[in-house]
């Protein structure tokens, strides 16, 4: 296992590689001019000259990608054009309440749908079974923008139940600025949960009918124990590698849900940056999030190990 | 100033997450704005974004600032300066007792430093740089400005708190300065990018003692903290106001006023008018360098239409033509006959007399502001009806700002501004902007304007600038259209300006 997991090592290393030039590339096909944004409206094409030259963006396209590799091996990400912070500080400032939000989401969307996914595929047919089908495609049809303004205006502007944007003030403390996410991570969780309860029933369904079960009900074991003993846990798999994914996804920046809750978030902060032509940071966040990506990948296949003991790897 | 309902906010939060209270309450006499994005810079010299003008200016002040009428009033000055027969010698007395954040105190040599500085590296600087003779102290609290040329925008620019000629320490004095230091009423407390910048009071202040006007005369620190936290998106501008979370949220949509009116906890503010969004024309390259086509072009445009696609109530716009709204020293109607014209056979009859050839009109615009795109569309339609062919370019803002700058790109650009208080703190009549509008009558009627000081003659100059604008299509004033912000019911004291300030407001009982 040793080795398979070094050599998955070695191949995040490569995708990373990748993803480092191909964002470089990228970011410099798009069209826009970062120091023209940086001063306004009224300045001079002069002065935007000017200040591209101050920045470094007028050397060669070879000449920045060497410099900015050479740098990037060494940890170190550049200087955002925008904040004239290292883009690692304004990634790490970001972290807190991205982590928080995905995690909260995700423990949202895991409570709603493991048990009505398993519920589901038991009682298959019925008509609990039918409705969870039916919410789960409402869910993941609307889109996350639109239940987030429906849930921001509703619940906490009209009812005034939650805090209706942003991740607090200079005296919030860690268990306020944790409140500022419940609102937005129900909204995620529910947009999610619709995957992860429909992979959970489909793969319960599958395992219910296999012989194995069969027998367990036979040898007279109780229902519940047949079905999260038995049934669930041969169903594991492909339910870890949805919520994996879903993880990924929610890390790597619920653009739209932070943009609505105005959650000072990595999906926010990819947005802006993109607006505002700040490459360093575009870069930086597209390497964090490839490499957070390719771990929770690796870590999914690795949990594969610990709930069924036939996988080698 | 927090409401109740934030409060509310707070307990289901509170409960959820076993904290005190989820929502922070905020100290007494604190006031959250929400404003429109991140200011990157707190330098107001070396930026021209509103943004930037609307968060420095409560810590960063300037030699002069402008009262409600728009007149100049002095700040950091002792009064409006003595100015020589000539208009060659600008003698400024500088306020004595005037404290720096970090402790130092304010006097001539600071000033001097701030100012030569503005001259190199803040764009409206670099405008009056080269008619600039010398800038000495002339005393511990006089400064003398020397000018080679006369230049009767001069205090306008020094009182402008964009691309703003402020004051700071002179050990500060560099071409970058990481760490702004000002004497505003307000200073840095903490800065979280993206998140909020809180600002606090400075103890030291020392107020004007003449009545509060516009940002002029007294500046009261009503306030113990004021927080900026930025918040991109309109709607959630309007639902933090809604909550209770906001004291002030700038730039709403039109949509919302309803919402707002109807509201116990915010109510709407309408700046009537804001500005005026501009057709930009280029005059250096391509199709429009064509007067006959420009002709035809202003003739085409059904104005009154592209208004109300672009704002969709009359409450926010009005189709009107000169280039300065009811009320304002610089309101004439010199030109405005041919404003609204809305007539696209004579614009197809003076196409075809101009041999127009076919080929495209590039209206290159953005959907960063919505109003343009739709103001755009309407005039497309239109402007074909004429016989133009019209080729839309639309692009997001960062690729319009560097796509404008080359003139081998555009015929067209759209863009807005705010009226300013004077006509030449814009760069559209110059014949160095990107526009490059020149002819010598326009040219000259420009230079009369920005070296005469007699006021009712630049009054009388600029009609006959503004009479050029129509004449030659300049560029094209699309009316003028009004601003929403909104307040927390019961705020005092917020004035109504393209630049709103949060000295002298005062939080409700």
């Amino acid at each position: 296992m040793t080795r398979y997991v070094l050599k998955r090592l070695v191949g995040m290393l490569v995708v990373i590689f990748l993803v480092l030039t191909i964002a470089f590339v990228i970011v410099r096909l798009a069209p826009g001019d970062p120091a023209a944004l940086m001063l306004g409206p009224e300045a001079t094409p002069e002065e935007a000259a000017e200040l591209r030259t101050q920045l470094g963006l007028d050397r060669p396209i070879a000449v920045q990608y060497f410099a900015f590799v050479s740098r990037a091996v060494q940890g170190d990400l550049g200087t955002s054009l925008f904040f004239r912070q290292p883009v690692t500080e304004v990634l790490a400032g970001r972290a807190e309440p991205t982590i928080f939000l995905s995690l909260f989401s995700l423990l949202f969307a895991l409570i709603i749908a493991t048990p009505i996914g398993i519920y589901a595929a038991y009682r298959r047919g019925s008509f609990l079974d039918q409705a969870a089908i039916t919410t789960a495609m409402l869910a993941a049809s609307v889109p996350s923008f639109w239940t987030g303004l429906m849930f921001q205006r509703y619940l906490a502007t009209d009812l005034g139940w939650f805090p209706a944007s942003g991740y607090g003030g200079p005296d919030a403390s860690f268990l306020d600025r944790m409140g500022y996410l419940i609102l937005p991570s129900i909204v995620l969780g529910i947009v999610n949960s619709a995957l992860i309860l429909r992979f959970t029933r489909a793969s319960m369904l599958d395992i219910l009918g296999e012989d194995y079960v069969r027998t367990a009900r036979s040898k007279g074991m109780g229902e519940a124990r047949v079905v999260l003993r038995h049934a669930l846990k041969n169903a594991a798999i492909p339910i870890i590698t949805v919520v994996g994914l879903t993880f990924a996804l929610l890390v790597s920046g619920a653009v739209v849900t932070e943009r609505v809750f105005n959650i000072p978030g990595m999906g926010n902060l990819v947005v802006s940056a993109v607006l505002r032509r700040d490459y360093p940071v575009i870069q930086g966040t597209l390497i964090v999030v490839a490499t957070v990506y390719v771990l929770i990948n690796l870590i999914t296949d690795l949990l594969y190990l610990l709930v069924d003991k036939r996988v080698k790897y | 100033m927090r409401l109740t309902k934030l409060r509310k906010a707070g307990v289901l939060a509170a409960l959820l997450t076993g904290s005190a209270l989820a929502v922070p309450a905020g100290a007494a006499g604190t006031i959250d704005v929400a404003i429109i994005g991140e200011a990157d810079t707190f330098d107001p010299m070396v930026s021209t974004k509103d943004v930037v003008s609307i968060v420095t200016q409560h810590f960063v002040e300037t030699l002069y600032t402008f009262d409600s009428g728009w007149n100049i009033a002095p700040l950091l000055a002792t009064a409006l300066p003595e100015i020589s027969e000539d208009g060659l010698t600008y003698t400024i007395g500088i306020r004595e007792g005037v404290s720096f954040h970090d402790g130092s105190s304010m006097d001539a040599k600071d000033v001097v430093a701030s100012l030569k500085r503005w001259l190199e590296v803040a764009s409206r600087g670099k405008l009056v740089a080269d008619k600039v003779a010398s800038v000495e102290a002339t005393g511990d609290y006089e400064v003398t400005i020397t000018m080679k040329e006369a230049y009767s925008p001069l205090l306008s620019l020094l009182a402008f708190s964009n691309s703003a000629a402020a004051i700071y320490p002179e050990e500060i004095i560099a071409e970058t300065i990481e760490n702004v230091v000002g004497t505003g009423p307000y200073m840095i407390a903490e800065h979280v990018p993206d998140q909020y910048l809180q600002l606090v009071k400075f103890d030291d202040y020392v107020s004007r003692d003449e009545p509060s006007d516009g940002a002029a005369g007294a500046r009261q620190q009503t306030v113990d903290e004021i927080r900026f936290v930025p918040v991109p998106d309109p709607n959630t501008r309007v639902e933090g106001l809604l909550s209770g979370q906001f004291a002030f949220a700038d730039s709403l949509p039109a949509e919302s006023y309803q919402r707002l009116e109807e509201s116990d906890v915010a109510d709407p503010m309408l700046l009537k008018p804001f500005g005026w969004p501009i057709f930009a024309i280029n005059h250096k390259d391509g199709l429009l360098t064509d007067k006959a086509i420009r002709l035809a072009l202003q003739a085409a445009l059904p104005i009154d239409d592209m208004l109300f696609a672009a704002f969709g109530d009359d409450n926010f716009f009005l189709t009107d033509g000169p280039l300065y709204p009811e009320g304002w020293a610089w309101r004439n109607e010199a030109g405005t006959e041919l404003f609204n014209q809305n007539d696209q056979a004579k614009a197809a009859e003076m196409l075809k007399e101009a041999g127009y050839d076919g080929t495209p009109l590039r209206i290159l615009t953005s959907r960063q502001y919505e109003f343009h795109f739709k103001m755009a569309e309407v005039a497309k339609m239109a402007l074909e009806a004429a016989g133009f062919t019209v080729q839309m370019d639309v692009v997001d803002w960062a690729t319009l700002g560097q796509r404008r700058n080359d003139p081998a790109l555009w015929d067209i650009y759209i863009t807005h501004s705010p009226f300013l208080p004077e006509p030449a703190l814009t760069s559209l009549y110059d014949k160095t902007s990107r526009l490059g509008w020149s002819n010598p009558e326009k040219d000259q009627i420009l230079t009369d304007f920005t070296t005469e000081t007699d006021m009712e003659k630049r009054k009388a100059l600029f009609a006959d600038l503004q009479a050029q604008v129509f004449e030659d299509v300049g560029f094209i004033k699309i009316g003028a259209f009004n601003a929403l912000s909104g307040t927390q019911a019961g705020l005092e004291g917020v004035t109504a300006t393209p630049w709103p300030f949060f000295w002298n407001v005062a939080l409700p009982e």
